[in-house]
């Protein structure tokens, strides 16, 4: 079997600079044969990802994309950031008839990476967060 | 594909076409609502997104969406969305969107019913 196809990128707290790894899951999904609608949706847990991590851990993030061939080819992303951590059992599903009456909308994020992704892990201490995100090529 | 743009593309009456191409996020969501408070302001109670051009969307851009449709909602206006990617509608499912704001599929349908409730 061939070796999986890794692109790893480093991350800081420029503008937009999670966009630089949507254009990684572009290139190696379309190397995957991923249907673009999957892709979009791989996309926007991407972003998510990167995102919480940009915010909440620290000045780097570290971001990891992989590319499994096979009959069933598959993508993983792992994203790891060096903050404070947090327990990911504690963070409750968001509703939208309480986010619409709150001051504060946001925390979607994890939400949408466990709706859109097949798998998401999430480890967890002081100084090392890691994300981990997979999605198969036929979607959820 | 990733450059936003917000242009609006029509008012009439009551009912305003806002056209969003790009990545929306925080700054683009901030844009989107300033130009929504806007057209509220000025008596707009329909909101139409056109979202033909838009692919991604974060949090933050969601966030501020929903920003849009508090205002709305508290003029007992109307806020639709029409042409989303299956990854948008996906997400706005996902968030439960449809309670509160319609979805069309493309803009000649969006106008054909907001148009004749309006």
């Amino acid at each position: 079997m061939a070796e999986p196809e890794r692109l790893h990128f480093v991350l800081s707290r420029l503008p937009n600079a999670e966009l630089v790894v949507v254009s990684g899951v572009e290139q190696l999904g379309a190397a995957l044969g991923f249907a673009r609608d999957t892709l979009d949706e791989v996309k926007l847990a991407v972003l998510e990802a990167c995102l919480n991590a940009l915010e909440h851990g620290g000045s780097e993030v570290e971001v990891e994309l992989v590319a499994h061939q096979g009959r069933e080819p598959w993508m993983e992303v792992s994203v790891v950031d060096r903050g404070p951590g947090f327990d990911p059992g504690t963070v409750a599903s968001p509703r939208l008839n309480d986010k619409l009456h709150a001051q504060r909308k946001r925390g979607w994020g994890l939400e949408l990476m466990r709706r859109l992704m097949d798998r998401v892990e999430i480890l967890s201490v002081p100084g090392r967060t890691q994300v981990r995100m997979v999605r198969g090529r036929r979607g959820v | 594909m990733d450059i936003f743009e917000l242009r609006l593309a029509l008012q009439d009456g009551s009912v305003a076409v806002l056209e969003v191409s790009g990545y929306i996020n925080n700054e683009a969501g901030e844009a989107i609502a300033t130009q929504a408070r806007r057209l509220l302001d000025s008596g707009t109670r329909t909101l139409l997104f056109d979202l033909h051009a838009t692919r991604i969307i974060n949090s933050i851009g969601i966030s501020l969406l929903l920003e849009v449709l508090e205002g709305v909602l508290a003029v007992d206006g109307t806020l639709a969305f029409c042409s989303l990617s299956p990854g948008i509608a996906k997400t706005f499912q996902i968030m439960g969107l449809a309670q509160y704001a319609k979805v069309f599929t493309d803009r000649e349908t969006a106008l054909a019913e907001l148009s004749a409730r309006s």
